[in-house]
């Protein structure tokens, strides 16, 4: 028996979502969606659970994530519900759905709590480079360990439990038995979809967009690997040191072409920005530009009398470790690659 | 009753001659009221007169039209001025009303012109048929269609080459190039809106390909295709003459869409798809027919019903609004849509497209008038300031609205508004008169 859960709409609106109760439930956001198929057709069925108030149906669902929110759904609607701003808004309730902390859940709904954290997070990191005694070498080194640790900790800690959650409400709980052979078959899609966002693609007229996340997200996976495995900043390789530039670069210059389009609003996807998303962009832009500005400064030597530039860059790379990754809108990347995969294997009945 | 003798004074203008205005010109002028009826176009009639049967009777539209054009172009008390539109209406602080009337050159004597049609054979010039909705070809010098009321020729001087065959080729010399504008003003005790609609123009919607894919039509067309004065004697694809057997219909085009600023229900087109499927069961005996809509609105009298007959004949109501229409290289088009009972998007292959097209209101009635402001509701429409106790009412004491200039409705809902509008006309010209004998 299906329970109704009636708050459900106004829990919504607090994570983004727009007057979605104006669908008079036609099905053209459906019909329009050129990544809707015969299998799977969003929408208007997710806009109607939304309506109707059964969140479990919808978090048993993986449509939210098979979405790119090509915008074709939300300018075309009739009732100007805005389908693909509540595809966005449930992708952002699942990801506090999935977050076992449920720190996620409040970070979004609440501006001011995550203004918070990330004051707090500024605090510590002053804080802790006072008790170093502003000491380049060592908090450098440090700040080099920390981001190994983050990563394994925010990966374990927060992350695997959360995908862990996801295939149980997603697979298990909706009632699918999977073999085991099916998940080392089907394996491929997740690496696939994980490291080339082709179904992004299948929107109309989406290659430029497509193309430059494409190249934010080597750019971004590529800049985590020279840093914390070839030691970016510690380095004397020239080869590694250009290589560090080019991914830093190549990440501001794409984030700020996000920022721009945000703040302009040229497309439908740009028009409606959550917190969440501006954090996501404009954290992602300051990490490149910061980590570009540190290499040139150790590079021409003014890294000693300037150590605010690390400091600088430190705060921003601990605010988005801890905050952003676990419990922002990072995690859309794992999601999104995941939901494929899960897609895949469900579909393998 | 005073009779006026002065040719330019009436007692009631009457804007527009479709059902709603001729209706309302009649009942006016059997109460012995002297009435001008003006309409833009070169015939009266307005839309009703170009349909083929009207809903939920399968009454024939022209035959119920025809003899009311010819009692109205008949009647004593009633003058009409085709291809004529009026202005600077000015309301003087008796309550009456001043307005400027232009009769734009026809370029043919009506009252001479015999509608032999020798001009149209002689013209070498082939154009649209606005009246055919495009479908097929007429002349620059042309009867606007065989029931048109005056029946006389008009010159298309857009499209003339000015050869002067017609000239030669008429038998009363009732052709005249030298016409120009003719401009009177005239004195009048009311004024009765019956501005009508406009057809939704479905270019606006380029995912549904009119006007690119040539089967692709609109249900005016159609209704065209249907009507006893057709075209083609049967109902045809474009593209290619065949006889069409798998129909789909999309409802709601240009309605109850905000994108498209048109948010409210047109109330018609559920009504007359469900009748031109019915008469394409009878046109077409093999073809299937399938609806796509919203939600049937069958509120009127006999409206479900008539709802139940056409499901009960075997047309096919599809829960779903299309969203994208392509077309095949044989001409065939493919729709997209999401099948609502089943929550899973669909495509399927239809050989012709009717597009249920909305009703939006004209543009422009606000000037008319000058010096004083007729208010238009927040859809476009004249605005009813008093909708319960007079619905013909307008901000303007003295000026009503009939028919569609009010909001869409159907057949007998604007001729209902025009006898509302006409009584209530007739009222306001009694206490204009009373007073005017009292001073």
């Amino acid at each position: 028996m299906a329970k109704i859960n009636p708050d459900f709409k106004d829990e919504l609106k607090k994570y983004g979502a727009f007057d979605f109760n104006a669908c008079y439930n036609c099905g053209h956001c459906t019909a329009v969606c050129s990544l809707s198929t015969p299998e799977d057709s969003f929408p208007r069925e997710m806009v109607r659970l939304s309506v109707l108030g059964l969140d479990e149906n919808i978090q048993t669902s993986l449509k939210p994530w098979l979405c790119y929110y090509c915008g074709e759904c939300s300018e075309t609607c009739p009732r100007q519900a805005f389908p693909g701003e509540l595809m966005m808004t449930l992708r952002r309730w699942l990801t506090a759905k999935y977050d076992w902390t449920g720190l996620s859940g409040l970070l979004y709904k609440s501006l001011s709590l995550s203004i918070l954290f990330f004051v707090l997070l500024i605090a510590g990191v002053y804080y802790f480079a006072v008790s170093e005694q502003f000491n380049v070498e060592k908090i450098m080194h440090i700040g080099h360990y920390f981001e190994m640790f983050a990563i394994i900790g925010v990966f374990s800690i927060i992350i695997l439990p959360n995908i862990i959650r996801m295939w149980y409400f997603t697979i298990v709980k909706s009632g699918y038995k999977i073999k085991f052979n099916t998940y080392i078959k089907k394996f491929g899609e997740l690496i696939v979809h994980m490291f080339t966002q082709k179904r992004a693609l299948g929107c109309d007229d989406n290659q430029i967009r497509w193309f430059e996340h494409l190249i934010l997200v080597i750019g971004y996976l590529a800049l985590l690997f020279t840093t914390v495995v070839l030691d970016w900043f510690g380095t004397d390789n020239d080869f590694i040191i250009v290589l560090g530039y080019v991914e830093s670069a190549l990440i501001f210059i794409v984030t700020f072409i996000f920022i721009f389009e945000r703040s302009k609003k040229t497309t439908e996807l740009s028009s409606h920005s959550h917190p969440s998303d501006w954090f996501f962009v404009i954290w992602l832009f300051l990490m490149g530009l910061s980590a570009f500005f540190v290499r040139i400064f150790i590079d021409t030597g003014l890294i000693h009398q300037n150590l605010w530039m690390y400091l600088f860059h430190l705060t921003v790379l601990v605010q988005w470790a801890l905050i952003i990754v676990p419990f922002g809108k990072w995690t859309h990347f794992l999601y999104r690659s995941f939901a494929m995969y899960f897609d895949a294997l469900k579909k393998t009945k | 009753m005073q009779y006026q003798t002065d040719n330019n004074s009436y007692d009631a203008l009457v804007i527009g001659a479709g059902i709603a205005g001729g209706e309302a010109a009649l009942n006016l002028a059997n109460l012995g009221y002297k009435v001008l009826l003006i309409d833009k176009d070169l015939t009266i009639g307005g839309k009703m007169i170009m349909l083929s049967k009207v809903f939920p009777t399968l009454d024939c539209s022209a035959c119920i039209t025809t003899p009311k054009v010819s009692e109205i172009s008949r009647h004593p008390n009633i003058k009409i001025l085709t291809s004529t539109q009026a202005s600077n209406i000015t309301q003087k602080s008796d309550g009456t009303f001043m307005a400027e009337i232009t009769t734009k050159p026809r370029y043919v004597e009506i009252e001479d012109c015999t509608g032999c049609q020798l001009c149209e054979e002689a013209c070498p010039v082939i154009v649209k048929d606005q009246y055919q909705y495009d479908l097929v070809g007429r002349k620059a010098a042309y009867i606007p269609f065989s029931i048109a009321s005056p029946r006389a020729a008009a010159i298309d001087i857009e499209n003339c080459t000015l050869c002067g065959a017609c000239e030669r080729a008429c038998p009363t010399n009732c052709i005249d190039f030298t016409q120009t504008d003719k401009k009177i003003t005239i004195k009048c005790n009311t004024v009765i809106l019956a501005t009508g609609f406009q057809l939704f123009d479905p270019t606006l919607i380029p995912r549904y390909g009119f006007g690119r894919f040539k089967n692709v039509i609109t249900s005016m067309q159609m209704e065209r295709q249907l009507a006893p004065t057709r075209p083609f004697n049967t109902v045809l694809r474009p593209s290619d003459g065949k006889l069409p057997d798998n129909i789909a219909y999309v409802l709601c085009t240009g309605s109850r869409d905000k994108t498209l600023g048109n948010p409210i229900c047109s109330q018609v087109c559920c009504m007359y798809s469900t009748k031109q499927a019915q008469l394409l069961m009878g046109a077409l005996p093999m073809a299937d027919i399938t609806l796509y809509y919203l939600h049937i609105r069958a509120f009127g009298k006999g409206f479900n019903e008539f709802y139940a007959q056409a499901q009960s004949m075997g047309v096919e109501f599809v829960k779903g609004k299309v969203a994208k229409i392509t077309e095949k290289e044989n001409g065939n088009l493919i729709l997209r849509y999401e099948d609502i009972n089943g929550n899973v998007v669909k495509e399927t292959e239809h050989d012709m497209v009717v597009l249920s097209v909305g009703i939006l209101p004209n543009v422009g009635i606000q000037e008319l008038f000058s010096g004083i402001n007729l208010e238009l509701d927040e859809f476009n429409y004249v605005k009813q300031t008093d909708v319960l106790a007079s619905p013909a009412a307008t901000s303007i004491n003295g000026v009503f609205v009939a028919g569609t200039a009010s909001a869409p409705m159907d057949i007998p809902d604007s001729i209902l508004s025009a006898g509302a509008a006409s009584a209530e006309a007739a009222n306001y010209i009694r206490k204009m008169s009373e007073i005017n004998v009292s001073v």
